[in-house]
This record gives structure tokens, sequence and C-alpha cells, in this order.
């Protein structure tokens, strides 16, 4: 059973739902629910991504039915295929979604039966049911990626050299779009064809063509597996769970298990990785004399979502040699995506391993930092757990000034910063977090 | 006025037959409203906007030492994300040591839809108590506990009894009411039923009164006014109103946004409640008056010169110092001349279109009059009585169009496109379809700006020529990005989705 949240770091299935169609090119939701909500979801979503936006829509320009309560008691079905009707005629688009808010879900509207009706439209109107009470935004991602998947994508013969990539939730990712241009910008480099379908030059050709696919790689324990396993069950392409590559390290890594997953050649993937890793070596080396003139290394403090904390966690102890202290992840997750998360701490080749905690309370945050270190007990001489550098949400914001820790925010929500192309995934992504960590303690020179 | 044995304040549509579709002039507007025919539309075609539920954090959010519980879905008060910066700074320029905004959502799922909500409701409350040890929790409940039937006021009454924090239903379903406005009653009828009291004091309690300073309480309260503040006017804004009226040797007091607790009770000692926006507050002052007899006023929003100079010489009236209004409003008006003179020549001559909340557009466009520009369009979230008075202050403006849409960008396009204003003046979240037009805009309110009293005009004529002196950064978005409307919807009457019926 679940449990109240003390400030969740995420929305509900619905803004999940609305920011992941917010990433489709050309793309118009259809709202099929209470006046606010999607307003509510855009406000949280579009500030807590670093100023996402609405996009081509623009969030108060989202097609929304807003039921009242005559709808609740008469049932919607009518108002919601008068405002399918009357968005087709008025809103210039190229796909049209029909996503729900809880109320039209519990009083049993047939979504789908309404937008089957608007079939010989000259652009399609898919429903896809996204209760909120039936899951957080991670999870809205999922239901309508797995819905498009359904009710979008054609079959279609699969090429050996093709690849989908899930796992990046746009908007609970701030950086999503970023991240995804930098993993394509590296597979391409193995020689693949690569369907992000949220990235940049994508169109919805890439998600209606999904199916051409040869494999799916799931960065993420987590996020996209479902819609990675409806690909499976509905085309019968496999898919390769792998987790979010930060820094060179973990990059390699990932590029040799895709190279092995999608049958491309080692020698291929060494020399990308030996050109990558060289030229990453060539900025990081800049920093030599400075981290170590100075003693840049920290103590850090994590808390992310289940893609972030375990991968900025990793790439700070392994490459940029800090100690991570505490970790915490801050997603509802099941006993099994638990337990594959834990493994994600697992043998790191620094040896280190920071105290691993799953909580999605933000005023939970301090009781762990006692736990992982001992508490001053006015001792003469202690060692306390100092400098340290908190990497988190915006939550974490009277957190770190309490304790004089700088804050680099990285997982959402994200409001204290603009987001524009940055990644933190890769290579590109590991330079990024390095200079946004370094430049906090260099600010003051 | 007194609902308060009811569970939840009627809503707007019946309470003040308020409109949240129609398109015309100003002229027509008020007489659809005079005949009571505004009520009844509804739109064909919507787009999000908003919903009591969302609008009721806009108070919420500003409370002092307390904790919300989003009793619903997940997603239910996420908008506070977009406020959890903004909200501890205002706090603390009220209070250093306020706390940031702080909230639970209850996250009823799937098992709670089918079996109730109640138990995690209590937890939160537990947690909330144990965790922060607030003055006040406030609980809004939105659309899905009260279709499911959560009797939300029974478990406050159960849990209040081993809490020491006030607990402070909201009732606040988004799906019950169009007119979104009704979430100021809602928590306006939340904090009248658990916060607001009689204040007890040591010194009423002493065997033997203290007569000298009882006259002298007596006294402070008799020239004591409450000013009923929202959410969306600034520091900067309630400085200059005390200015003004501490100019009349009245004190003042500022609620509810920026309170907490206590500050509801101290406020039954004044000799008036004047309220800021009608929108905001009628419902408060009205059962101030009913239940404490405390005389309110409700007239103009203190924006632009006129509205400024009618809502003081009110104020005035009722503590007889007219005179001393006119002295001072006579001085104020002088050297507010002298200031806007070197603006007038860029702005004379400008055209604009104001959106956003009715009486506030009203009330910024007799600034733009003032300066010399011409209003070509006005779109209010909804409309009722209370902006009627805040007509008087313009001119000409009869034939002016007006079209009452909360939101609906849809039809804000149109116009504009076929008015073609040198400048939008808008509320929050209309910025991205403003860009794509090209046009430079000023936002309607903005917690740091100073808008209302006198220094308000020339703050707002100062912002208008500098925002109007460089509109490049909408202007490159205009050429690169496109609207996402058809062609064919600009040629066709902007009202054409706007339908009668219930």
């Amino acid at each position: 059973m679940s449990k109240f949240v003390d400030r969740p770091r995420f929305t509900c299935a619905l803004g999940g739902a609305l920011f992941t169609l917010r990433a489709l090119p050309r793309t118009i939701p259809i709202i099929h629910a209470s006046a606010g909500c999607g307003y509510n979801v855009f406000s949280a979503g579009s500030a807590g991504a670093g100023y996402l936006g609405g996009g081509y829509c623009g969030g108060t320009s989202w097609s929304s039915s807003n039921v009242v309560e005559r709808e609740i008691v008469f049932g919607g079905q009518d108002r919601l295929s008068e405002q399918i009707r009357s968005t087709l005629d008025l809103m210039d688009g190229d796909l049209y979604v029909v996503i729900t808010g809880c109320m039209v879900e519990m009083i049993g509207d047939d979504v789908q039966a309404v937008a089957e009706a608007f079939a010989d439209e000259a652009a399609p109107v898919v429903a896809i049911p996204t209760p909120s009470f039936k899951g957080n935004s991670y999870e809205g991602y999922d239901m309508v990626l797995s819905g498009l998947f359904q009710r979008f994508t054609r079959p279609a013969a699969a090429r050996r050299d093709t690849v989908n990539l899930l796992g990046l939730v746009p908007g609970q990712d701030a950086f999503y779009k970023g991240n995804l241009t930098e993993i394509k910008r590296l597979l391409t480099r193995l020689g693949l064809r690569v369907h992000t379908f949220f990235g940049e030059d994508e169109t919805l050709r890439d998600l209606q063509g999904a199916a051409e696919a040869a494999h799916t790689l799931v960065l993420s324990d987590v996020y996209g597996v479902k819609s990675a396993q409806t690909l499976k069950a509905l085309h019968g392409i496999p898919h390769t769970v792998l987790p979010l590559p930060v820094g060179a390290a973990q990059t390699s890594g990932f590029l040799r298990a895709a190279a092995d997953a999608l049958g491309v050649a080692r020698p291929v993937a060494e020399a990308v990785i030996q050109s990558e890793e060289t030229r990453y070596y060539d900025y990081l080396e800049r920093l030599a004399d400075i981290y170590n003139d100075v003693d840049l290394q920290r103590y850090v403090v994590v808390a992310g979502d289940a893609n972030y904390a375990p991968a900025v966690s990793r790439f700070l102890a392994d490459e940029l040699g800090w100690l991570p202290a505490l970790t915490v992840v801050t997603d509802f997750l099941d006993e099994a995506q638990t337990r594959a998360i834990e493994r994600r701490f697992d043998a790191w080749e620094s040896g280190l391993k920071p105290l691993v905690r799953f909580d999605t309370d933000t005023s939970s945050l301090e009781r762990y930092i006692r736990e992982a270190w001992p508490p001053s007990a006015n001792e003469r001489y202690y060692d306390s757990l100092s400098p340290t550098v908190l990497v988190g949400t915006v939550f974490e914001r009277d957190l770190a000034a309490r304790f004089g820790w700088p804050l680099l925010t990285v997982s959402f929500p994200v409001t204290n910063r603009v987001v524009l192309q940055q990644a933190y995934a890769g290579y590109n992504g590991g330079l990024t977090l390095t200079s946004d960590l370094l430049t906090l303690l260099v600010s003051g020179r | 006025m007194n609902y308060l044995s009811a569970k939840t304040p009627p809503v707007r549509e019946e309470r003040l037959g308020a409109g949240i579709a129609f398109g015309g002039t100003c002229r027509e507007v008020q007489c659809a409203r005079a005949g009571g025919c505004l009520n009844l539309a509804a739109r064909t075609f919507s787009q999000t906007q908003g919903c009591q539920f969302t609008l009721s954090q806009a108070i919420i959010n500003t409370l002092r030492n307390a904790v919300i519980i989003m009793h619903g879905p997940i997603g239910c008060g996420a908008s506070s994300i977009g406020a959890v910066g903004t909200s501890q700074t205002f706090k603390r320029l009220r209070d250093p040591n306020a706390e940031g905004l702080i909230w639970l959502n209850s996250n009823l799922d799937e098992a709670d839809v089918i079996g109730g909500g109640e138990g995690k409701l209590k937890e939160a409350i537990r947690f909330a108590e144990r965790m922060f040890r607030p003055e006040t929790i406030l609980i809004p409940v939105s659309c899905v506990p009260a279709l499911i039937g959560d009797d939300v006021d029974a478990v406050v009454a159960e849990m209040q009894e081993e809490t020491a924090a006030a607990l402070v239903p909201v009732h606040c379903s988004g799906f019950k009411t169009k007119v979104m406005a009704t979430a100021y009653d809602d928590v306006y009828h939340g904090i009248l039923r658990a916060l607001v009291k009689k204040p007890e004091r040591r010194a009423d309690r002493r065997v033997v009164p203290d007569e000298l300073e009882e006259v002298r309480r007596r006294y402070r309260d008799s020239r004591t006014v409450n000013v009923l503040n929202v959410s969306s006017m600034s520091r900067p804004d309630e400085t200059e109103l005390t200015r003004l009226l501490n100019a009349l040797d009245l004190q003042v007091r500022f609620l509810p946004c920026y309170s907490d607790a206590e500050d509801f009770q101290y406020a039954l000692e004044s000799a008036l409640n004047v309220s800021i926006c009608g929108t905001h507050d009628d419902y408060f002052l009205h059962h101030l008056q009913t239940l404490y007899d405390i005389p309110f006023l409700i007239d103009t929003i203190p924006i632009g010169r006129k509205n400024t100079a009618r809502w003081l010489r009110k104020i005035a009236a009722h503590f007889d110092l007219s005179q001393e209004a006119d002295r001072l409003i006579a001085s104020e008006e002088q050297a507010l001349d002298e200031a806007l003179a070197p603006f007038r020549p860029a702005l004379r001559g400008k055209t604009a279109f104001l959106g956003g909340g009715e009486v506030r557009i009203l009330a910024t466009a007799e600034i733009l009059q003032d300066l010399g520009m011409k209003i070509v369009g006005f779109k209010g979230h909804h409309y009722d009585e209370f902006a009627e008075p805040v007509f008087e202050s313009l001119d000409d403006v009869d034939d002016v169009l007006f079209n009452v849409a909360t939101q609906q960008p849809f039809e804000q396009i149109n116009l504009v496109k076929r008015l073609r204003p040198d400048l939008y003046v808008g509320h929050s979240g209309g910025g991205n379809i403003s860009a794509k037009q090209g046009l430079p805009l000023l936002p309607l309110f903005g917690p740091s700006y100073n808008y209302m009293g006198f220094s308000g005009v020339f703050e707002v004529a100062r912002r208008i020529r500098r925002i109007l002196a460089n509109a490049q950064f909408n202007k490159q978005l205009a050429r690169h990005c496109p609207l996402p409307y058809r062609d064919s919807w600009y040629a066709q009457d902007p009202f054409s989705y706007i339908k009668a019926e219930g």
C-alpha cells in the first residue's frame, strides 16, 4: 500500500503523459479531465524542469474538456466527443492524443470508443487512459508511450542497424533532450540508426517506425521498461536494460554493452571509445592543477530519482574522486526495482559505497545524514562530514543552507536553473557535471 | 451573509451569477450581467484553465508556520513546485525566520478510490504534526475524495483532539465550479471556521481590569484598518498603501496573505475591513460583519490614480477624514504628474490589450489611459458585480471589446491578431502565446513589483517604457516558433465556440 508523500518530487500520471506528449513533434494532447488538471501539472512540470514551457501548444493552450459536476453525474463522453471535434478543427497537429484525469476514469467514460469515431480524420486520434490514482508522472510516461506503441506504431520489418532508446522521461528528467542528443550521438558513431522519439530532429515517423528496430535499449532500471515490454509483446523486439551512463567510465561501459546487444563488432566500439576518452581527458586534464592545488575533493550527499541517484553517485566516486556518504533514491519502487537499484551501488572501482536509502519524503534526508555520519556530541575533536556538496533537487535548498553546503540541482524539481540543451549523460554529460560542480567551488575566487 | 453552517460555500455561479464565457463590448457585458443572462454560457472548445483547488493555493501557500496536506491523488497541488522559492522569499519579507513552503500529498491510489482515503489523511496529519510542529495544518480537498465521499470534516474533528496545530479543511474540489475564483470563498470558509476567533489576552483575565489600558486599546482599534491583501500584490504595494493610510493617521494591518494563525484573531481588533479586490474577499468581509460587527468597504482596487484616490476617499470618509484625504491626494497627484512627464511622449497613442482578473485589468487600464495610451480590448477571467465600480475610472470604453474567458488563449490570439495592439498586459501563463505573436508583454501582476497606489502608476509607466523599448526577444521567437492554431481560425468569429447552455 502506498503512503502520503512529503513534497513529492514528481507529479501524476496525467502530468507525465502531458510532458511526454509535449516532447513529441506536432502532437496535440486532448485532456479529458477537470479544468484545473492540465494547468496544475503544467505549472509544476514546466518550473520543475528548469522552465521547459508548454512547447508547441503552450501549456495554457492544451485542449481540455474541463468537465464539471454535470458530466460527472451524467457521463462525459458527449463532452469529449464535442471537444475532439473542435480541437481537430482548431488546432494544427499530426497526431491527437486523448488522455484522461481521475474523475472521468472513476465515472467510467469509454474514451477509446469516443476516439474510434474519429478514425476517418486526416490525422490519427488515439485515446490512452492515464488515471493519476494509478501512478505518478514516471508511470504516466510508460502509460502514454505503451499506448502509442499500441495504437500509433505500425508493423514493420526489423532493420538490424536500428535501435529504440527508452528510459529518459521528458520533463521528469529536466535534461532529457540534451541527454538523448548525447546518447544518440554516441550510438550513431557505432553505425546505428536511433529512435529516441523526443530528440533533436526527430519526427513522428520515428515513433511510427518504432517496430523497425532490432533492439530496444532502456537506460533505466525503472522507467521505460513497461514500454519496452509492450514493444516486445507487439513486435517481438528484444530489449536490454542498462543504467543511465554519466561520465567516461560509465559511458564506455554502456557503449560496449550496446555494441554487444546490437551485434556491433567490438573493435568498432573500442575505436569510438578510444577517441571519446581521448577527447574527454583532453578537457579534464585542465583541472589537474586546480583540483590538486586547492584540494577540491568533497564528501557528497545525493538525493535524486532512480536514474540520477546511482549514476551521479558512482560518477562522483569513481571519476571525480569524491566521497559519497549518502544517496537517497526518492521514487516509489517495488521490491524488484529496489534490488536492481541497490545493485548499481556494488563493485565500484573506488571501492566506496555510500549509505543508500529509499524514501519519497523530503524531510527524511536529514535523518539519513545523521545515520550516515555520526553527529557531533560536542567532542573537542570531531571528524565532521565536511567539506560537503549536496547534489539533489530544489527541495534540498533549505537543508543545504542550514549545513552551509553548496547545492547542485540535477533531479526534478529544478526550479532554480534554466535548462536548455545541457546534458548530464554520456561523455559530454560528465564534463558538464564536473564543470557545474567545480564552478560552485571556485565561484568565490 | 452567513454560510458557515454549511460544509462548503455556494459556488459563484449561484452566489454572484458570475459568467465565464462572453464576447462583446464593455457596454454589452455590463448590460448582460444586469440582465442576468451572462452566467449560463459554456464553450464547445475549451483549454485547461486552472480550478478552485489550484487557485486556493494562491492564499494557502502564503500562510506562515503552516503545513499543507493536499488531499487527493499524487498530482493535486503539484503546482506548488513552481512556488517553492517565491513563497519562501516573500514570507521572509514579513518574517526573516519564516520557513519554506511545506506540503504533503495524501497520495490516494486505486485502493483508496475503492476503500476511501480517510486513513491516509489521518496518517498525513499525524506526520505533519510530529515532523514540523506547525501552528496550522491546511487541508485542501481535491475532486477524488469529494467523489468517493471522504468525510474530511469528521476526520478533522476527530484528529483535532490529538493535534496541537489548528486543522483547517478547505473544500475546493475542482469539478464543482466553472468559476475558479470560488477558491477564495473556500479558503476563507475554512479560515473563518477554524482560525477566526477573539484573541484571549492575559490582560483580559485580570481580576482588576486596567481601565487606562482598555481605553488605549479601544482608541488604537478605532484607528486601525485591515487591508485584505491578495497574493498577486507585492510587499512594495503594501508599503505604498501603508504610507498613504499612515498619512491619514490610520494604522494598517494586512491579511490574509503571509499571515500566521494568530493574525486572524488580532484582525478582529479593528475599525474597518478594506477590500483590495472584491473578487478575492467579499465572502470573508461579509462574514466578519455578520459575525463580529466589523464594517467593511468593497469598492475599487487602488491601481491607477483615480482608483487610488477613490479608494482613499472612501476609507477617509468612514473616519471623517475627507478633507485630509483631499489634501493628501492633491499633493500626491502633483508629484506624480511631474514624475510622469518624461514618460508621456514615448507612450502617448500606443495601444494595449489587457487580459486577466476582471478588476485588475480594468484598473490597470486606468493607468494606461492616464499615460495617453488607447485600450483596444479586455479579456476578463470571469465577470460579476465587482468590475462595475472600476469601470467608472475609465474614459470612453463603452465600445471597447470585452471577452470573458478564464485563460482560453485561442480566443485571445484571434482577437489580438485583429486588434494588433502595441502592448499586451497579461496574466501569468499566457506569455507563450504573446511571445509567438511577437508582442511585448507587461505582466498584469508580479509579487515583486509595485503596481498599487501613486507610486505604482509611476512604476508601471517606467516598466512599459522599458518593455516597449526593446521587444526583440519576442519578435525573434515569433519569426521561428509557430503557433498551434490553424490559419482558418483567424478568419473565424473569435467567439464561435461560445454556446448558451447550463
